[in-house]
């Protein structure tokens, strides 16, 4: 084993990681979305959405449709939510910052598989979500289950560990 | 010469591709038979039969304690055929009935109404007489009573594989809301 060939597979390694976060933030990007791939976690779409499956959002429009599927991140909790728009009201709302009223988008939102709307999944007094200020971005693309492994990584430990391992080993036996 | 990293790395770089390139071709194909099996062209008709508005005053339904919303449901006859829209790779179609209105302030809204989740093409002849709305529906603003709104019939079509799909049907009614 010599250094150079070590250092130059270190490397190409991090030459694979930087260009795997190259494409994300180009996508990104592209879709003006801050993340514009993602995993389901919950059974509240389904049948037409399981956990593990991989959704593509798009956020360049202005307004979002009722019936659109969008996926939006409350204000201080960290996981994102995929409900469908039931309601939308467009209204003028005039904000600390611009004094003359701004044409505003608030939606309510739905799981197609829950009994009732969002509302005691928002935060306390709120009674709409914000366009601007809560939507990630809409849906407009599917594949399924291909995002399991996501969450078998981040929500099983010894699955963690046994994927440390095989990266630990195959930089071992890497050059024999 | 190869390392077990290596070979990890070209196996699943073949996989990824062999995925992609799948769920493009099925997307493409998918997309062209709706084209051509009328896509786009549901009949149907909507006829509101009642509508009633009531004053609630709790959270679940829009109000406060101290202050109400108005709450409007209605019972509707509907008629529809989505069966153009079921082939092999269609996995459910989500039709719901929707209301547009403007208030003061050129305050636009859309509400739905009621919606139903459809998993084959069996279930997708609708044929439904005097059914209740799913939801009890409160605006923006307290008031809902006077407002004109027009019903129309929407549709989402969700594949196994590939794009989303909206459409709108061919039928629509209008509605004057009730005062209390």
């Amino acid at each position: 084993m010599n250094l150079r060939q070590q250092l130059g597979s270190g490397l190409s390694m991090a030459m694979v990681l930087a260009s795997a976060f190259a494409f994300w933030k180009l996508f990104s990007i592209v879709t003006l979305s801050n993340s514009p791939i993602v995993v389901v976690l919950s059974g509240s779409m389904e049948p037409a959405f399981q956990r593990g499956d991989v959704l593509f959002l798009w956020n360049r429009e202005q307004y979002v449709d009722v019936g659109d599927i969008v996926v939006y991140k409350l204000h201080g909790k960290d996981i994102p939510i995929v409900h469908r728009v039931v309601r939308e009201h467009k209204v003028k709302e005039k904000s600390k910052k611009v004094k003359k009223p701004q044409q505003k988008q608030k939606l309510l939102t739905k799981g197609d598989n829950n009994e009732r709307d969002d509302l005691p999944l928002y935060s306390y007094g709120q009674q709409y979500l914000d366009r601007d200020r809560d939507i990630l971005g809409r849906v407009f693309g599917y594949v399924p289950w291909i995002g399991y492994v996501t969450i078998l990584i981040t929500e099983n430990v010894y699955c963690k560990y046994a994927m440390m391992a095989m990266l630990g080993l195959s930089a071992l036996l890497q050059d024999e | 010469m190869f390392s077990l990293f290596q070979r990890a790395q070209t196996v699943s770089n073949y996989v990824l591709t062999l995925v992609t390139t799948m769920a493009a071709v099925i997307s493409l194909s998918w997309l062209l038979q709706l084209h051509f099996s009328a896509h786009g062209e549901i009949p149907a008709t909507i006829a509101i039969n009642k509508a009633v508005n009531t004053m609630k005053y709790s959270r679940n339904f829009g109000g406060r304690p101290n202050a109400g919303k108005e709450n409007v449901r209605v019972a509707f006859d509907l008629n529809a055929d989505l069966s153009s829209l079921f082939n092999w790779n269609t996995k459910q179609v989500f039709v719901y009935l929707v209301a547009d209105y403007e208030g003061k302030d050129s305050q636009e809204s859309k509400v739905v109404f009621w919606d139903k989740i459809v998993e084959t093409k069996q279930d997708a002849v609708l044929d439904l007489t005097d059914i209740r709305s799913k939801y009890s529906v409160w605006d923006y603003s307290p008031t809902l009573h006077n407002k004109t709104a027009t019903f129309k019939l929407e549709y989402n079509i969700q594949p196994y594989v590939g794009p989303l799909i909206w459409g709108t049907a061919d039928a629509s009614t209008q509605l004057q809301f009730p005062e209390i």
